[in-house]
């Protein structure tokens, strides 16, 4: 009799396993898919345009700017970046008489992945800071405003010296949306100057316009 | 006959008729905790990593020094020239500037495309030639959207050159401001 009072239990629990095969799934996915963003100073918003070849990331020597115009150099962080940048640091401390120490080649070398973007004249100084001084601090970038004034050509030329003559195999130009005209056009002064006529520009990827001549170009090749 | 000793399922097993009550361990796991784990590492790499990566646009520039001589003369008739100004402002004219300015004409990045292409279609591919000229106001993103340009319409022979004078005055008397005090503002 007591039975019939009895109230049915209908169990509520859900089994979880389903639910952790789908998210070890999707992070499969993203391990597998994508790479960790680089470590940068300087926050740079990157044109769009239809090129579809890959940015290097080896034996890179890469000018950036961003929209108020500050200019930085840095370097891949593999054997070539750092051999480069050792150089640079080194030809720069014996042709502006840095008289860099050692400890502040090692700190250039360390600083140049992340970018570099000091006038010459704060280079002793900044390349004194610690790890987490230099990620703090907003460099004021290296003064490309005045023409006869190009430090960004002191820099590259530093390392032209250093190298002999031979230049990194990946030159790269790294700039943002809204940087004005004219420092685009010294950054690419200095790069005349120290002979450099052929780098590529970084930027984001955007689908071809359909009916085209490089849409039908890149169709018939298909 | 005897028990039941299949894997245990789960409802904590039936009893079998006539099987002697059996003191069963209960093995479920809650997997609850191991989704949020799982949860909170995707959401780890949707944060630090992306899927994008940076794309390379290859440019050559020319040589300043190259004597005159050794530069390719471009035929007046097959240049077109483009200019860039503050605020996404494009303007553009064929062959020569007439002294009154008469083939002078304002567009924007959009409608650029189409006239590029309708020079392309009436000029023999060995006159044409593009010249892009960026004001100082000019932003990175126009300079290179225009070398875009180049690219989708697949222009063999562009340059990028500083604007003159009389262009200048053109352009602001277009856009109606008075002329820059000094060169090279922020």
């Amino acid at each position: 009799m007591s039975k019939l009072n009895k109230i049915p239990r209908k169990s509520t629990w859900v089994d979880m396993t389903a639910f952790v095969d789908v998210a070890f799934l999707i992070l499969s996915f993203f391990m597998l898919a994508t790479k960790f963003k680089p470590p940068e100073v300087v926050k740079i918003d990157n044109p769009k345009s239809v090129s579809s070849e890959n940015v290097q990331d080896k034996d890179v020597l890469k000018v950036s700017f961003d929209k108020d115009g500050r200019v930085f150099v840095s370097f891949s962080a593999d054997q070539d970046g750092r051999e480069k940048a050792q150089l640079m640091a080194e030809q720069l401390s014996k042709q502006k008489g840095l008289n860099l120490s050692n400890a502040q080649i090692k700190s250039f070398i360390n600083f140049s992945v992340g970018g570099i973007g000091v006038p010459i004249t704060q280079l002793p100084s900044f390349l004194n800071l610690s790890e987490a001084e230099y990620k703090q601090l907003k460099q004021p970038g290296i003064p490309v405003q005045d023409t006869l004034n190009n430090q960004l050509y002191d820099y590259l030329n530093a390392l032209l010296t250093g190298t002999g003559g031979r230049k990194p195999t990946n030159i790269m130009l790294n700039g943002d949306n809204a940087t004005k005209y004219p420092y685009f056009k010294n950054v690419l002064a200095a790069f005349k100057k120290s002979g450099i006529f052929s780098f590529k520009l970084v930027t984001s990827l955007e689908g071809v316009p359909s009916g085209t001549p490089l849409y039908k170009q890149q169709n018939e090749k298909k | 006959m005897g028990a039941d000793v299949s894997a245990p399922d789960s409802g904590g097993g039936k009893k079998g008729p006539g099987v002697k009550k059996q003191a069963r361990k209960d093995t479920r796991v809650d997997m609850t905790p191991m989704v949020d784990l799982g949860f909170l590492l995707i959401t780890f790499f949707v944060f630090t990593t992306t899927m994008s990566t940076p794309k390379a646009f290859k440019l050559n520039v020319p040589d300043d020094s190259a004597k005159d001589e050794e530069q390719t003369e471009a035929k007046a008739s097959g240049a077109f020239t483009v200019m860039l100004s503050k605020e996404n402002h494009v303007y553009y004219y064929e062959g020569q500037l007439q002294a009154d300015g008469s083939n002078f004409k304002s567009s924007n990045f959009k409608d650029i495309r189409a006239e590029i292409l309708k020079k392309k279609a009436n000029t023999p591919e060995k006159d044409l030639v593009v010249i892009i000229k960026p004001t100082e106001e000019a932003s990175y993103k126009n300079v290179v959207d225009m070398l875009d340009e180049m690219q989708i319409a697949v222009i063999k022979r562009y340059a990028v050159v500083d604007i003159n004078d009389a262009e200048k005055t053109l352009i602001n008397a277009t856009e109606g401001s008075s002329p820059p005090a000094g060169a090279g503002g922020q």
